[in-house]
């Protein structure tokens, strides 16, 4: 083969996808192939767990020589993997126009010391979704505060129409804390501040917030169980019949709407619970893309990036799988909702989206704060003495490694 | 001086044939336990972009304030201990019962090691669902017994969740110590025990004085061999209860895969490494000990 032959080769370029998403690129892949003779994309399929893809990528990325040349992040990734410096700067190749269709708070995910490290693609949140035919027996309006979504369950559980008011995660995991974010946000408190590194997780904010969480198993409103729940537990729970109110995200629509679903059409969002003064918050969630700093062909990649940044093919891709996009216009895009009628309902919960503390040692403090959250919600710590605890450790590792 | 000649032929041969051994057990031991003593003297984190920075003892003086890895020591030697005594009695009695001879003795045998065989992660989502407080199938007994009404929380009670994981544990590797120990009371002949009745001693006192003494080796081959896989546990904890509720089931094995793999945090990580090491060298070297002692007073007093 001659030199010449060989330069005319395609570039590859590869991300590593979960599986089950990885069917749901298939066709973009290749049609982007077919638009781009000079490049050839590849996904790699990647196990289901997200922890597990996580650490396919930490393991290439230790090992330098990634085989991805594109990033396919979580939101909660980007601040460690860019303080590792694993990812490029996208700042030299993005400009200010590219990033407006998106919320700031989406941004700001996938940004650290300024630069943007992540194009955003998908977004989640968590939102409380009720049963709407129980409201109507009793004649109660939606809980828009702590005060009456406690009032309402505890009204239909005397008048026996339903076991259990509100279920939520309250397992020792990752989705623990992304579900605290939101109580917290609801009571005004907060968990870290990115910039001053100031923690208020001891702050009388955050131990109602906990206090409200305890509360609701105290009196029965969520069973004593639910403190070992995650998503698919309490999705299953409503589903069946026997509860309320749930917290969940977005996936749950979709199922719950389900033919085999006992409650499908009986059901319906909004945004989370807050108290009377304040806005509610959704945890925000969701993937995006970047680009490995050893990948050979960085420019290839921002090729790619640009190709899932045009609102066509982000229109065909959430049409087809009802993912929940990032860029603001699509909620409200007709052919969207057309098929999606609670898109726009959607975008209010999204429009109040909070971040996980958008800092490097994330996972760590997240883990500080499951441990103690965990404690309190178990009756083994008081909600004072445990957040108090953890806020403590929070700042030691904050001082350890800043 | 040819005597002498033979002998240091001898000794040299000797140096070969354990030399490949020898290059074996330094590369695959001794050079990572040095390397990450070495890596512990250093701060290798995200707040040093990942690049190694010289502090000493830092992380060691870290090390005894962390109180996540004093719980987490806790909850390995609590499980550990409990798991291996239980399954010591049980092995012990399963052992006694597939030695006798009985009908379909050979299918019995081979059905008792089954649970052993499954993979762990796979037995243990079995035993996550077994323990599922709304759907799980002890609460239905209990139930069905009559003896609670209410559905108990097993994974989300810190001693209960322990319970749970020890009995899962319990159902998986009782059946190494069933085996091991099997192995070791078909080597004691039928004559001592037939001696010792003779001489007017109940199947009691022979257990204690023939099958117990005889079957030391064993008992301690497996309790020193499960005493290590059950402090490293880690799939089945993952699987079960990730470390909760409140860190209550945390191992030392899952503090550190989080420390390196999710933190990032490699020097801290490695002085987590070699401290655990340590302890658990300290560990076996005492209970080596005690149990030599105990034997040779068995063997002593006869």
């Amino acid at each position: 083969m001659s030199w010449a032959a060989f330069s005319q080769q395609p570039v590859t370029v590869r991300y590593l996808v979960q599986a089950a998403e990885a069917r749901d690129f298939q066709p973009y892949v290749e049609a982007f192939n077919q638009k781009h003779p000079k490049i050839n994309l590849e996904i790699v399929t990647g196990p289901v767990n997200t922890n597990l893809v996580e650490d396919l990528y930490t393991s290439a990325f230790l090992l330098g020589d990634s085989p991805y040349d594109l990033v396919y992040m979580d939101i909660v990734w980007v601040q460690k993997f860019a303080a590792a410096g694993w990812l490029r700067d996208l700042s030299t190749w993005v400009n200010s126009d590219q990033l407006k269709p998106y919320l700031e708070s989406v941004i700001q995910g996938g940004s650290y010391n300024g630069k943007l490290y992540r194009m955003p693609f998908n977004t989640d949140g968590g939102m409380l979704y009720y049963r709407t035919d129980l409201l109507n027996k009793i004649g109660a309006n939606p809980p828009e505060t702590f005060q009456d979504l406690i009032q309402i369950s505890k009204t239909l559980q005397q008048q026996d129409l339903i076991p259990w008011g509100y279920v939520w995660q309250g397992k020792q995991y990752e989705g623990l804390s992304a579900m605290f974010v939101e109580i917290l946000e609801g009571y005004g408190g907060f968990w870290i501040n990115p910039d001053t590194q100031a923690v208020g997780l001891d702050k009388p904010e955050a131990i109602q917030a906990v206090e409200f969480l305890r509360q609701t198993i105290t009196e029965g409103i969520s069973p004593e169980d639910v403190t070992t729940y995650s998503e698919e537990e309490t999705r299953l729970l409503f589903q069946s019949g026997q509860v309320a109110f749930l917290r969940n995200w977005p996936y749950v629509y979709a199922l719950a709407s389900d033919s085999e679903s006992q409650i499908a059409g009986q059901f319906a969002i909004k945004p989370m619970l807050h108290i009377p003064s304040l806005n509610s918050g959704a945890c925000l969630g969701g993937w995006g893309f970047g680009i490995s700093k050893s990948s050979p062909h960085p420019e290839a990649a921002w090729e790619v990036i640009q190709y899932f940044n045009q609102v066509d093919v982000q229109r065909q891709f959430f049409l087809k799988t009802g993912y929940i996009p990032a860029r603001e216009a699509l909620f409200t895009d007709a052919e969207l909702v057309a098929k999606y009628p609670h898109f726009p309902s959607l975008f209010n919960v999204i429009e109040n989206a909070v971040l996980r503390p958008p800092i490097p040692q994330y996972a760590q403090a997240s883990d500080i704060l499951q441990r103690y959250l965990s404690a309190a919600l178990t009756g083994k710590k008081t909600p004072q003495t445990a957040m108090k605890a953890a806020a403590q450790e929070t700042r030691t590792l904050l001082e350890i490694q800043s | 001086m040819k005597t002498k000649t033979i002998a240091q032929r001898e000794q040299f041969t000797g140096w070969l044939l354990i030399a490949p051994a020898f290059i074996l057990l330094i590369l695959v031991f001794v050079y990572p336990i040095l390397r990450a003593f070495l890596l512990s003297l250093y701060t290798e984190n995200l707040g040093t972009q990942l690049q190694p920075v010289f502090s000493g003892f830092n992380n060691y003086q870290r090390l005894l304030g962390d109180g996540r890895f004093w719980q987490s020591l806790w909850n390995t030697s609590v499980f550990t201990l409990i798991a291996i005594t239980i399954e010591l009695a049980i092995g012990m009695s399963i052992a006694l019962v597939l030695n006798q001879s009985f009908r379909g003795r050979g299918f019995v045998r081979t059905a008792a090691l089954i649970p052993w065989a499954l993979p762990t992660a796979v037995m243990g989502l079995g035993w996550a669902w077994i323990f599922n407080g709304q759907y799980g199938v002890v609460n239905d007994l209990i139930q069905r017994l009559g003896f609670m009404g209410e559905n108990i929380t097993w994974l989300g009670d810190p001693t209960r969740a322990m319970f749970a994981l020890i009995v899962a544990d319990v159902w998986k590797t009782t059946p190494f110590f069933a085996i091991i120990l099997l192995a070791g009371l078909q080597s004691i002949s039928q004559d001592l025990y037939e001696a010792h009745s003779i001489d007017g001693a109940t199947p009691l006192q022979s257990f204690r004085q023939i099958t117990i003494p005889l079957l030391m080796p064993q008992i301690i081959i497996a309790l020193l061999f499960r005493f290590a896989q059950a402090f490293g546990i880690f799939d089945l904890v993952q699987v079960m209860t990730g470390g909760g509720p409140a860190g209550s089931t945390e191992m030392v094995s899952i503090y550190i895969y989080a420390t390196v793999r999710r933190y990032l945090d490699f020097g801290y990580g490695a002085a987590l490494v070699v401290v655990t090491f340590l302890l658990l060298i300290l560990a076996v070297a005492i209970a080596a000990f005690v149990l030599s002692k105990s034997r040779v007073n068995v063997v002593g007093g006869k």
